[in-house]
Formats: structure tokens, C-alpha cells, sequence
């Protein structure tokens, strides 16, 4: 059965023309601005933006539906219109039961108030009576742990507590349909994890239907049924979450190689030693790989070219996972190299080690001349992949939780003559 | 872990449509009531909102209000000597600006509910009629005290003067009337300056700046009777000056009222409210994507 029906949805913009930034503009322009008429400018200069571009998909009951894309694709437009807060241009939604959004945390809090007003307020938003809300605002307490905050105003929450409140006060609207934007921007992963474990809970046990915006594709794997990939504000691509996931990643992966591999900020790429031509990621027969499976070896090659004698290097990489640097590795010593020649350095990241989750690698190069001279070359996020595990089901299933490696261990387990007490 | 929230895929759970046409006149009626308790909580928070931070909230309402009567009626009665035609002018002052300020200080609570809320109206969805209805809230404080003080002066001149100026009669029903207009003018008004300001935040300094000139043509610190005979008529292109007079009607029993004023007067707020309702619908979500 069917609980959201989004039709033909299109959104237009009217955006004023890019002015001329403050720098270039001259005094005179600055006083003709000052004195034109408001709204003739905005009526001549507007140009029209299409936010969303004629959006239809459907959606189960009891589905978490994700939705995917770039920043400035849509998403969050999309999620304004169903809930809505923006008016479409085109198209028809048809929807079922109350919807509750929780679109960029603990939007439509009040930092003044205290979580109790706020709590009551967010209720009477949602249309929810008074009474109602009193028989839930224990429970709401409970999930969220800040029982003894409750009457403490908003702005001296961390941003953890904020989420925690955002999100027990959301589930607690009896909603049919949850609109949950970027929930896992902030708090701890501890409630991170409890959030996503009670989405799926929630959507198994009561049939709540969610549409789920993150940029955590390992997360949206996880937990969505489902995944749509919004692009450029069109339906770019729908399906089984894992499919979609993947694509996303590897295109994500190409653009992200593709334009921002040696410009990125704060690399030097090249410099007066050296400079680093290519990154790529391996299979073990050779192949460029955006998104590894964890049960295979994969390979970290870097590409440099060295222009002086007498130089040493050393190569390194830093593996990052949700912009915590999860380890470095460097070669183990200084390889002298000759002048103007190219080489080629091969670092192996071994099986069953990476979590089933998104890193970036950053690579860098120390050139040692002489006896101290040393210069580094670096390419930050040279490379961006997803790792992930073949056999699914049991992932899917079943919510384990993902440190930022999952490695192989040995273990071992034997009997001993303990004694055992009845 | 707290019980699991209602069973979401209820049977009763109702379809919803969203369109681009904007819902007619009774689904927005309907829609007003589910949200009336949300009209208590802006009311609330619209009253809190002046006096947080500030040690001395309630002294400074006081002051607020009784201050500028004080004020403007020692100096238009006492040093200039205006004539009320009738009863003390201090009296005759404070009944005049009753509806007059309950005019003018909701209307720039009004005027500013949609932009002091813009980050609850673009992330949530709810009625945003319910904004500047519920921000005429401060104002009904502020007539409340001027009631207060209205009933204090009367009981003053009693002791004095062995007078009653306002007594219970049925003419009073006709103040509470203009305390109804007022209130209805002032949304109308509030309709079309709240989804201006929301884009231009021009609207509530220029507000500013005319409501003084707003308050010279009316009535309110001279009788009607002082303006020559010829010019009247103007009076009647002022939605407020026969809302005034009516107030001043109902409670001194004294004042220059016509029919024909007060019609005008009311054919005037309504056709506000109608043009203010239909601006406000068209733009409030264009204004929206604007904020």
C-alpha cells in the first residue's frame, strides 16, 4: 500500500542576477543601486532557477526511502515541498496521515525557550492537542536523556542534546511520515546508531514511512529499503538502495577525481623537487576501483616524477573516514631517486580490514635533498571510495555497528577445567 | 525504551493533496481551528519575547503605555490648551487613544510576525494566518492597562468632581464594537504589511515614521468639531477617525459621529480585510521563498 504519491513536482525560483561584487563595483553603481526602484529591479534582473525539475516517484508504507545527490540538488527543496513549506510550481503530492519533518535539526526550536516550552509548542505546530502531548512528554524525555535539562532554555544544550531533543520530539508527533534531513550531521555515534536502529523500528512495526536525506552512503545503504538519487533538482536515478549507492559513489568518486585532484585546497601537487601525478585506487589484477569489496586487497598507487639529483622521498597516505584520520602509513625509509625520472609507489591495504563505510585518502611526499633541504607534496582527498561487503544480507539485516576499521582478528576459543559453580 | 508511538498506519489516517493552487477560503477556516492552539503559543510568545533580558519588564510596559498619555495629553490640554468641547481633556484624551493605540502598537506587532518567525515559517508547516492574528496579543495588554487606567481616572473625577463621565449604559456596547473594529482593521492592515516586510524590512521603519502623522488626522487629541465644517468630509477617508469617535461615543457619550462616517469606515476595513486576505494568500509563499 501506497503512502506518498509525489506527481510531476517542479519548482521555480526567481533569483536576481548575480550582482557585481562589492570590490569591482564603482561608487557610481553603488549609488544608482542605492536609489533604483526595489521591485523593478527584481522584476527585470530575476532569472528563473528550476529548484526541482519534474519529480514523480511513490512510496510504500513502512519504507525508508533515502534520497541522495550532491549539494544544491534538491533534496532538501524536495522535503520542503512535501512537507509543505514551499508551494510546488507543478505537479501534485498526495500523501497519508500527519507528516513530521526534521529538516535540519531542531528547526523550528526556539534557542530561548526551555526543551519543556519547546516540546509543547512543537506539538501545537504539529497539531497535536495538549493532552496528547503531556501523556507523551515523558517518553520524549526518556529517548532524548535530558531529564534533567528540561527546563533549561535551548541555547545551553550541546548540539548532541539539541539532536537528541530534535529528534525524540519528531518520532513522538505520531507521524505517518517522517521527513529526517542530515539527522546524522550531528551527536554522538552512540545515538547516531539508536536513531537509525528506531527508524527501521519504527517503520517495520507501525508502517511509518521515511524519507531518509544523508550524505553517510554507508548509513543510507544500511537503513534505507530504497534510494532515490536526485541530480541537478531531476529524478536522476531510483532503486534498490545498494544499486543506486554504488553508482552514486562511483560517480561521485570520478567527479571528485576528476576536477578536484591536484587544485584542491591546500595541495602542492608540484613543486620545485617534484610533483605527484596520479592517484589511484587498484584491484588486484590492475583494475581502477571506486567502491573495493572488503573481502579483497586493494591498492593505493601514486604516480610522481622527481626533477633533482640527490633527492630522497618517502611516500605516505592518510586514510580518513568521516574526517577522522583513521590511520597514516608511510614507506618504511627514504628511497633515493634520480632527476627528472617518473616512479611509481604501491602501498597494499590488506583484506578484511576497512570497514563497510566511505574513506578519502590524502597522499603526500617528502623530498629530502642534500642533507635537510625537505619540501612535501600533497594532494589532499586524492582519492574518495566506498568499501563494501559482498554478502549483504546479513549487514543489512541485521544493524551491526561500524567502527572506522573492522578488521580480521584471531581469535580462538577452547575448553578449560574451570570449575563451575552450580 | 518508551512505548512505540501510535500505530501510523491508522485506517482513519487522512489523504492530503498538495497542489500549486492555494486552498480556497474554508479549508483554510478549517485549517486555522485544527492549529488554534498554536494562536495561544505565538500569542505567549510575542508578549514574553519584549520582556526577556530585562529586569524590569512589567515597570517598563506601564511606563510604555501610561507614559505617552501622560505625557501628550499635560501637553496638548495643559500648555496648549485644546479645547474637548466637553468633558476633562485628560478623559477625553485617554478615551480617544484607546483604540488608537491598541491600532497602532499591534499593528507593528502584526506588521514584524512573519519576519521575528521566518525560521519556524520556511522549516515548518503550519497556518501562517495564525502569525499575525495571534500577534495582536501586546496590544490587547496595552488596552487592558489603558482600561485600567481609564477606570481609575473616572473613579478619580468621582471623588472630585461627584461625577460619573462613564456610566453602564447600553452605549457601551458600541465601544466594545470599536474595540471589534479596531481589531479587525488592524489584521487587514497587518495582512499587507506583514508579507511586505517579510521582503523588505523598509515596511516597519516607514510604519514608523507615519503612524505619528497617521495619529494627527485622527481625531484623537482635538474634537472633530475643531476641524472647520468644510474640511469634515476628510475625516471620513480615515478608516480610524470614526472608530475613534464611536469608541468616545460609547463610553464619555460625547463625540461627532455620523452614519454616513462610519460606513464609509466600515466599507473601507472591509475592503482591506477581502484585498488583505487575497494579497496574503497569493504572496505569503512567494514571500516565503523570499525570507
Amino acid at each position: 500500500m501506497k503512502s506518498l504519491y509525489v506527481d510531476g513536482v517542479s519548482k521555480r525560483y526567481w533569483v536576481p542576477k548575480a550582482q557585481k561584487s562589492a570590490a569591482t563595483e564603482s561608487r557610481l553603481d553603488r549609488i544608482r543601486s542605492f536609489f533604483s526602484v526595489p521591485l523593478a529591479r527584481e522584476l527585470l534582473g530575476a532569472q528563473e532557477v528550476w529548484a526541482l525539475k519534474d519529480i514523480s516517484f511513490d512510496v510504500d508504507h513502512g519504507t525508508v526511502l533515502g534520497v541522495i545527490g550532491g549539494n544544491g540538488a534538491g533534496k532538501t527543496t524536495l522535503l520542503k515541498v512535501i512537507s509543505k513549506v514551499i508551494a510546488p510550481t507543478t505537479g501534485r503530492i498526495r500523501g497519508r496521515g500527519r507528516v513530521v519533518s526534521l529538516l535540519e535539526l531542531g528547526a523550528g526550536f526556539d534557542d530561548e525557550a526551555t526543551a519543556r516550552e519547546n516540546i509543547f509548542m512543537n506539538a501545537a505546530i504539529n497539531g497535536i492537542q495538549r493532552a496528547v502531548a503531556v501523556e507523551r512528554f515523558n517518553d520524549i524525555i526518556e529517548f532524548a536523556e535530558i531529564q534533567e535539562f528540561v527546563d533549561t532554555p535551548l541555547q545551553y544544550f550541546s548540539s548532541g542534546m539539541y539532536l537528541r531533543l530534535a529528534f525524540s520530539v519528531a518520532i513522538n508527533m505520531q507521524p505517518s511520515i517522517l521527513l529526517a534531513d542530515e539527522i546524522l550531521a550531528v551527536g554522538d555515534m552512540a545515538f547516531q546508531e539508536r536513531c537509525l536502529q528506531r527508524v527501521r523500528e519504527l517503520a517495520k512495526e507501525t508502517g511509518l514511512t521515511v524519507l531518509f536525506v544523508s550524505h553517510d552512503m554507508e548509513a543510507v545503504s544500511r537503513i534505507c529499503d530504497r534510494v532515490i538519487w536526485i541530480k541537478d533538482g531531476a529524478l536522476h536515478r531510483a532503486g534498490e538502495s545498494q544499486d543506486v549507492v554504488t553508482e552514486y559513489q562511483n560517480a561521485t568518486w570520478e567527479l571528485l577525481t576528476s576536477t578536484e585532484k591536484p587544485e584542491d585546497k591546500g595541495s602542492s601537487h608540484a613543486g620545485r623537487y617534484g610533483e605527484i601525478l596520479e592517484v589511484k585506487l587498484l584491484s588486484a589484477d590492475g583494475r581502477e576501483i571506486g567502491s573495493p569489496p572488503r573481502s579483497e586487497d586493494v591498492f593505493v598507487r601514486i604516480r610522481f616524477r622527481t626533477y633533482r639529483a640527490k633527492t630522497r622521498v618517502r611516500c605516505a597516505f592518510d586514510l580518513f573516514s568521516k574526517g577522522v584520520l583513521v590511520f597514516r602509513s608511510a614507506q618504511p625509509e627514504l628511497m633515493p631517486v634520480g632527476p627528472d625520472m617518473a616512479y611509481e609507489a604501491v602501498a597494499k591495504i590488506p583484506a578484511n580490514l576497512l570497514s563497510e563505510t566511505t574513506y578519502t585518502i590524502s597522499v603526500g611526499i617528502t623530498l629530502i635533498r642534500g642533507e635537510g633541504e625537505e619540501h612535501a607534496l600533497v594532494v589532499n582527498k586524492a582519492l574518495a571510495f566506498m568499501v563494501y561487503r559482498e554478502n549483504s544480507d546479513e549487514a543489512s539485516g541485521t544493524l551491526h555497528r561500524t567502527g572506522l576499521i573492522d578488521p580480521q582478528l584471531e581469535w580462538s576459543m577452547e575448553t578449560k577445567p574451570y570449575a563451575i559453580r552450580a | 525504551m518508551p512505548s512505540a508511538p501510535d500505530v501510523a498506519l491508522d485506517s482513519s489516517a487522512e489523504w492530503w493533496e498538495i497542489e500549486p493552487r492555494q486552498d480556497g477560503v474554508f479549508d483554510r477556516a478549517r485549517e486555522l481551528w485544527r492549529y488554534r492552539y498554536l494562536w495561544w503559543y505565538f500569542a505567549a510568545d510575542t508578549l514574553t519575547s519584549q520582556f526577556r533580558r530585562s529586569k524590569l519588564g512589567w515597570v517598563w510596559l506601564l511606563f510604555r503605555v501610561a507614559g505617552p498619555v501622560g505625557l501628550n495629553a499635560a501637553v496638548f490640554g495643559g500648555v496648549l490648551g485644546v479645547e474637548s468641547g466637553g468633558p476633562p481633556y485628560f478623559l477625553f484624551f485617554l478615551c480617544g487613544t484607546t483604540t488608537w493605540v491598541l491600532f497602532e502598537r499591534s499593528l507593528l506587532f502584526v506588521t514584524r510576525s512573519l519576519e521575528r518567525n521566518r525560521k519556524l515559517i520556511t522549516k515548518v508547516y503550519f497556518p501562517r494566518l495564525i502569525l499575525p492574528m495571534s500577534a495582536i496579543a501586546p496590544g490587547l495588554l496595552y488596552l487592558l492597562i489603558l482600561l485600567i487606567v481609564t477606570v481609575g481616572t473616572v473613579l478619580y473625577y468621582y471623588r472630585h468632581e461627584g461625577l460619573w463621565y462613564i456610566t453602564f449604559r447600553p452605549e457601551l456596547f458600541a465601544a466594545v464594537g470599536a474595540i471589534g473594529l479596531t481589531l479587525v482593521f488592524t489584521v487587514a492592515v497587518g495582512l499587507w504589511t506583514s508579507v511586505l516586510q517579510a521582503r523588505y524590512r523598509d515596511v516597519r521603519y516607514g510604519l514608523r515614521y507615519t503612524m505619528p502623522f497617521w495619529m494627527y488626522f485622527t481625531p484623537i487629541i482635538y474634537p472633530v468639531t475643531a476641524i472647520p465644517e468644510k474640511w469634515r468630509w476628510l475625516v471620513a477617508l480615515n478608516p480610524m477617525a470614526p472608530i475613534v469617535e464611536l469608541y468616545k461615543w460609547g463610553t464619555l457619550g460625547h463625540a461627532h459621529l455620523t452614519v454616513p462616517s462610519l460606513v464609509t469606515s466600515l466599507v473601507l476595513i472591509t475592503i482591506t480585510l477581502i484585498s488583505g486576505m487575497w494579497f496574503f494568500n497569493r504572496e505569503e509563499a512567494a514571500s516565503i521563498d523570499k525570507l
